[in-house]
């Protein structure tokens, strides 16, 4: 019997929630993108990450590929995949004044539609059986803490994508139009920002991002056409506590949900991590629609 | 009364359908009629209101979980009448943060209590050391028919009757503007935890008829989110601002579980998908915003 104490102390732990939480963080930094530019609400988030997980599942099943290298070929194919929902239907969406006028919930019926279909097309193709492969699994360990080096390699991959991002947005041209563009859109597009250019590149970014964690996490967890909703319910949480196109309090955001899960599940037991996601995700909604980390508007 | 006579003869053909003794299709009937039901009370607050829930499986689920629990201690009688009323007091008493919420939010917000309430439900399950319960001696299946026809007559009326009355109104003028409602005097608060109770009420019955029909309970398989995409979809799929659209989504979908669901339950569920983009997109008034506008044109 492990005592609290050890619990709270333990290395390993603490390890296990940073990860967990850079996974999450990463998740909801697609969904900021698409979310804060273009106001939908991509409740197919998790099937998108889905799909990223069956790419590296095939790929290194059948062709030995590592995940890695098919992490990037995933976020080809789900970038691939918004370039066609965008130019199949939802520029349809954005241009017809009916539609543009409730996008938010319109939008989010369209990806419920969405999210049953790539499911049930998952399980038609590659039945429900859980799926699971041996890559990199052996047990590296340093002091007290062990991790296996796969689960290692994902950290440290998600860890690369936030900063890049942060970066990108932070630094570039076209990174700090997209911030305008999430700040405020009319006053973006008055200074000269190309919304439709931007909107389509940060719809293809955002889907990406779910489809190369998709193929990192399938490493780790095992792959199942309906893996798709606890990813998406944490990626709400983090554009919802930390607050829309706020990217780093997005990524505050998902290492404490991050937290939240590990610690909870050592203090209870492995039944408890969906209702402690479920959980944080209510409360977040009915405490803080507006976000914990919002961002504050500057008025010169 | 020419507009209620479809209404009746559709309730006289219900009526005597059990005279055929066709099991298979009192089945498919019983199946249809539950649709019918709770797809009417979904619109009490999410077609009137545009609230639109996408967790309606959690009064569903509790109903159902109800009468489980107190099956062998209470007759069916009894216990189905309580459900409606622990569903109700269920949602009276969540009402008070989750409506706050309101818009996409709230859709998103339904979603997740029912998978909250669906895992915490799995944990106290698997805590009593009960994996999946099977009832023994449920009431027959023309029983459970009359008490569907029942209930789906009852929700039907229900949304009849609220559809004319102040309510109803004032849960139109809060969908179309919430804050205009209330500056002219529509007690949003007040009308909108009636609604949210009411439409909460028959789907904790219906919970119970279907977990008597099949009498076997599990919690996964009652709480499952299928059950809210289905309303949600037979909703949008007739139309949710009429009557009548409840029950011709219903009856289109039922039929088309029907063809598919045994043979090929994935390929239901991708068409359900796609129907529900094709509504959204194309008909947002659903079957009835066509019909609507057949009879317009004529």
């Amino acid at each position: 019997m492990t005592s609290f104490f050890e619990i709270l102390t333990s290395g390993q732990l603490l390890l296990a929630a940073l990860i967990t939480g850079t996974i999450y963080a990463t998740v909801g930094l697609g969904l900021n993108l698409v979310y804060g530019t273009m106001r939908l609400l991509n409740v197919a988030h998790g099937e998108f990450l889905m799909l990223g997980a069956y790419v590296a599942f095939w790929g290194f099943s059948l062709f030995n590929v590592s995940p890695f290298l098919s992490a990037v070929v995933a976020g080809v194919l789900t970038a691939a995949l918004a370039a066609a929902l965008y130019f199949g239907m939802l520029r349809w969406c954005l241009r017809n004044p009916r539609m543009r006028k409730r996008i938010e919930p319109n939008s989010l019926l369209i990806f419920v539609g969405v999210s049953i279909i790539l499911q049930n097309i998952s399980a038609l193709s590659f039945t429900g059986t859980p799926r699971g492969y041996q890559y990199l699994s052996g047990v590296m360990t340093l002091g007290s803490i062990s991790i296996s080096a796969n689960r290692l390699g994902a950290f440290v991959f998600c860890i690369a994508i936030c900063i890049a991002t942060l970066i990108f947005l932070r630094r570039s041209a076209t990174g700090l139009a997209i911030k305008a563009l999430i700040q405020h859109k009319e006053a973006a597009e008055i200074v000269g920002v190309n919304v439709t250019r931007l909107e389509f590149f940060a719809l293809c970014a955002g889907f990406a991002t779910a489809g190369i964690v998709g193929a990192l996490v399938s490493m780790t967890e095992q792959t199942t056409p309906f893996m798709g909703f606890p990813f998406t319910i944490a990626a709400f949480i983090v554009i919802i506590m930390g607050g829309l196109g706020n990217l780093a309090g997005g990524i505050v955001t998902g290492l404490l949900l991050g937290f939240i899960e590990t610690y909870g599940v050592a203090f209870t037991s492995a039944a408890w991590s969906s209702i402690l996601l479920y959980g944080v995700f209510v409360l977040a909604l009915i405490v803080r629609p507006e976000g914990i980390f919002t961002v504050r508007q500057v008025v010169r | 009364m020419t507009k209620a006579t479809p209404f009746l003869l559709g309730l006289l053909c219900f009526g005597l359908l059990p005279l055929t003794g066709q099991d298979y299709l009192i089945g498919v009937s019983f199946t249809l009629l539950t649709w019918i039901a709770l797809t009417q009370s979904w619109t009490l607050l999410s077609g009137f209101a545009g609230y639109i829930s996408l967790g309606h499986v959690v009064f569903f689920g509790l109903g159902g979980y109800f009468v489980v629990l107190t099956w062998g201690i209470l007759p069916y009688w009894i216990s189905l009448p309580l459900a409606c009323l622990v569903t109700f007091v269920f949602a009276i008493a969540i009402s008070i943060p989750v409506l706050r919420v309101s818009g996409p939010y709230f859709v998103i917000l339904t979603f997740g209590l029912a998978e909250f309430v669906k895992y915490v439900v799995m944990a106290v399950e698997s805590h009593l050391g009960q994996f999946g319960r099977l009832l023994l001696g449920v009431p027959s299946l023309a029983t459970l028919y009359w008490l569907a026809l029942f209930l789906a007559t009852l929700a039907t009326l229900i949304t009849f009757v609220i559809r004319r009355s102040r309510l109803g109104q004032g849960l139109i003028a809060i969908r179309e503007n919430e804050q205009a409602a209330e500056a002219i005097g529509v007690p949003v608060t007040r009308y909108k935890t009636i609604a949210y109770g009411l439409s909460a009420t028959i789907p904790g019955a219906i919970g119970g008829l279907i977990a008597l029909r099949t009498s076997y309970f599990e919690p996964q398989q009652i709480f499952d989110p299928v059950v809210s995409f289905t309303v949600l979809t037979s909703a949008i799929i007739g139309g949710s601002d009429d009557v009548r659209g409840p029950i011709l989504g219903a009856a289109f979908l039922t039929l088309l579980s029907e063809l598919l669901w045994a043979r090929a339950p994935q390929l239901y569920l991708i068409l359900l998908g796609i129907l529900l983009i094709v509504f959204v997109v194309i008909l947002p008034n659903g079957i009835c915003g066509l019909l609507r506008r057949r009879a317009a044109q004529a």
